[in-house]
């Protein structure tokens, strides 16, 4: 890997915004292609932020200055990116579901999600059915995300679901869930396409589903 | 002259730093505000004084208003019970009492071991089970899965009053349920003046972290101001998610969010009683989840106790308090800290008896289990007696150097009342141990838990009393249908 590339991601790792930014400039200046800068350096630098955070070494809110750093790199690359969407890795719709003020769990999710690159729409919380279905139209997402924090409120996760199937687009988006009443046996019942149990399971079962 | 030990006390911020967060409490509730989502609400502080923004719901509040407000806050109030000898009354300096944490709604089962939804034939047996445990002084509510969504917190509610004569701790799913919830207490306690004088049930309500005071808050804060039941203002910041990182950032905004919490309350009600409900949280940085037992928790919480010392109002801590999964070592000693932290510091109420796996979780064995560390705290802060006659120089002189003092007068009278006693914990000999099967505390603490389901029978309504409860609940339940 080339130098700049190299100093990319370790600036990357240290969450150091500016650095990140002005060697992308830097890299392109040097005569490397958007393309390998985002693939080599940006996406590259994520992967080591998130298999450190997954042993533990890294914590989420230094994981999401690493996301910061990267972005930083990214929006100076996107107008060159050649085909649109080459800088996002898919788009999802996420909300806390209807009657549930719950929102810090769905906000970190939506951050780390952020983080490895996925465009996010949050809906926010008390998400209505209709409200998910409206934004799968609109939007056209990847997938859907919902979080639920109380048991009474977990059945809106399904009629959301059945709202899709209603409004006929149920197999344009994969379904997620999640909260900590939720499990991945909830998830099988009502026809979810997974669960994650926290937010770094999150982002590793949203790439394997949009992979 | 007899006289009793200090009381010990936990503290870490000095005077000068008590001011220091007062001071900062009072600047940003003049400079940042609060929001507050109600009409009412802020039309009501615009009218006291405070500056609203009415666009962006933002409330600052001057100074004035939060003096005004502390001036009439009491300092003390009674958690009564439909059972005066089970009252609990909260004043400066004095016993802690305790609950078990509430609103949990799943059970790792007694007999089996299996994680599960709790349902209403559970319900009623916890709360037979808590009616019995003297380290469990009132009671949060549990839920059943199977109950009802619309009216479970007025359900749960009837199946209390059927089954302990404590104080009931309420939790309410919308306004409407909470104003039935206060008038089934008013035919219980026989009539809203009664209910007032004794407030047999009180009620938790908690802002959003950081400074947001929802429209349900409000609607609590002055129905328990009308009704006069005794609420905890819940303030819990996630260190490091809703709230700063550091433990003064933390203990800055949830003693922030407290006093809007008392001007929203005693402007509209002066002399409400309010509980300062001091319970922060942390984030953990690995998973984002919200932790329990964290030790930081006890920290923070300790400042808090300082500050509505501070104050003068009562304050509840979280006590018997854990991250674990099960009833394992870690389980106990996360308890053990946590409950003696709060105890130490001076809580009126310890809470959180019986609650795992995120607040998620009732265990009987486990609320056997922290009715006796519960009472291992009373008892560490109730201290002892000191005075000629305990002090005993007289007797040491009598048995002299090498004697024992086990058959000795002394030892006979005061046998009983100097030393806690268990019958949850083995001090026995291996032998003994080994004939009686080897139990582990938490055999020991399933054992009891099975003998009190059997034995225990609660103290019942009278029965007019229960079958106008009946008529209220099936009537509450329809208009809420409405
Ligand atoms: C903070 C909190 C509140 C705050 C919420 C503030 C906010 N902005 O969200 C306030 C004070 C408003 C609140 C209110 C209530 N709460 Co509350 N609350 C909590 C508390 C303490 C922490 C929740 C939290 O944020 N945890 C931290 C986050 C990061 O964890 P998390 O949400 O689990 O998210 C992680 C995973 O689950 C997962 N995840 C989450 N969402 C998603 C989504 C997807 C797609 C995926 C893949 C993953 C995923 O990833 C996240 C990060 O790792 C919990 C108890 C606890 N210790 O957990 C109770 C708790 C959830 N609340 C509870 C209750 C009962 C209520 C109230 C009904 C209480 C009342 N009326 O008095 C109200 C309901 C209001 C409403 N209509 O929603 C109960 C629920 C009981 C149950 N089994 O149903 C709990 C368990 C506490 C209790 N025992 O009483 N609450």
């Amino acid at each position: 890997m080339s130098n700049i590339l190299e100093r990319m991601q370790k600036d990357l790792y240290a969450g150091k915004v500016a650095e990140v930014e002005a060697a992308t400039r830097q890299a392109l200046d040097q005569g490397l292609g958007a393309q390998e800068i985002l693939n080599k350096g940006l996406i590259g630098g994520m992967e080591v932020v998130g298999r450190d955070f997954k042993a533990g070494d890294l914590f989420i809110p230094e994981v999401l200055m690493c996301a910061k750093a990267m972005h930083s790199g990214l929006e100076v690359l996107r107008p060159l990116l050649a085909e649109a969407g080459a800088a996002s890795m898919g788009k999802i719709v996420i909300g806390t579901v209807a009657g549930d003020l719950h929102d810090i769990g769905k906000n970190l999710v939506s951050m780390m999600l952020q983080g490895a690159g996925f465009e996010i729409i949050d809906l926010g919380a008390d998400v209505k059915p209709e409200r998910f279905v409206q934004a799968v139209r609109d939007e056209s997402p990847d997938m859907i995300g919902m979080s639920a924090m109380l048991t009474t409120t977990m059945p809106s996760m399904k009629s959301t679901i059945t709202a899709l199937k209603e409004a006929g687009i149920r197999d344009k988006v994969k379904v997620i869930i999640g909260g900590a009443p939720v499990t991945s046996k909830f998830a099988q019942d009502i026809g979810a396409d997974s669960y994650a149990p926290d937010a770094g399971a999150a982002v590793d079962t949203v790439r394997t589903l949009l992979a | 002259m007899t006289s009793k030990t200090l009381k010990p006390y936990l503290k870490y911020l000095s005077d000068v730093q008590i001011e220091e967060i007062h001071e900062g409490s009072l600047r940003l509730l003049e400079n940042t505000g609060v929001m507050v989502d109600h009409q009412e609400g802020l039309k009501f502080l615009e009218k006291h004084g405070a500056k609203v923004d009415h666009q962006t719901k933002r409330v600052r509040i001057p100074r004035q208003l939060v003096s005004q407000a502390l001036a009439t806050v009491p300092d003390r109030f009674t958690l009564a019970a439909r059972n005066p000898e089970k009252d609990c009354p909260l004043v400066p300096g004095g016993r802690p009492y305790s609950r078990n944490g509430g609103g949990a709604d799943f059970t790792i089962d007694l007999e089996t071991g299996e994680f599960r939804p709790l349902l209403q034939a559970d319900v009623k047996e916890y709360y037979r089970l808590m009616d019995a445990l003297d380290g469990i002084s009132f009671i949060a509510p549990v839920f059943g899965q199977d109950m009802p969504v619309l009216g479970r917190d007025i359900l749960m509610l009837r199946e209390a009053f059927g089954n302990t004569d404590k104080n009931i701790h309420l939790r309410a799913f919308t306004g409407e349920s909470l104003k039935l919830m206060f008038e089934m207490a008013a035919l219980v306690a026989g009539s809203k003046k009664e209910l007032k004088a004794r407030p047999i049930v009180s009620l938790l309500e908690a802002p959003i972290s950081p400074l947001k005071f929802l429209d349900v808050i409000v609607d609590a804060l002055w129905l328990c101001g009308e009704y006069g039941i005794p609420l905890d203002v819940c303030v819990m910041p996630i260190a490091g998610g809703t709230g700063p990182m550091t433990m003064a950032g933390n203990v800055q905004l949830f003693n922030t969010e407290f006093l809007a919490g008392v001007v929203i309350s005693q402007l509209a009600h002066p002399g409400a009683p309010l509980q300062y409900a001091a319970r922060p949280m942390a984030m953990d940085m690995r998973t984002g989840f919200s932790l329990a037992g964290s030790v930081e928790l006890g920290i923070m919480a300790t400042a808090g106790a300082q500050m509505a010392h501070f104050y003068h109002v009562p304050v509840s801590l979280h006590g018997p308090w854990s991250d674990s999964m099960t009833h394992d070592g870690q389980s106990v000693l996360e308890r053990m800290y946590m409950n003696l932290m709060a105890a130490l510091a001076g809580a009126n109420v310890l809470v959180g008896a019986g609650m795992m796996q995120q607040s998620l979780v009732i265990s009987h064995e486990q609320l056997v289990i922290d009715d006796e560390i519960n009472r291992i705290a009373f008892r560490v802060v109730e201290g002892f007696e000191v005075d000629e006659e305990r002090l005993a120089a007289e007797v040491i002189d009598r048995v002299g150097p090498g004697g024992n003092f086990v058959a000795d007068m002394h030892t006979y009278k005061f046998l009983r009342s100097e030393r806690y006693e268990t019958d949850l914990l083995y001090r026995n000999s291996r032998v003994a141990w080994e004939e009686g099967g080897a139990t582990t505390l938490l055999d020991r603490a399933k054992d009891k838990a099975r003998t009190i389901l059997k034995e225990h029978q609660p103290n019942p309504l009278p029965e007019d009393l229960s079958k106008e409860l009946d008529k209220f609940v099936s009537k509450a339940l329809k208009s809420l249908e409405k």
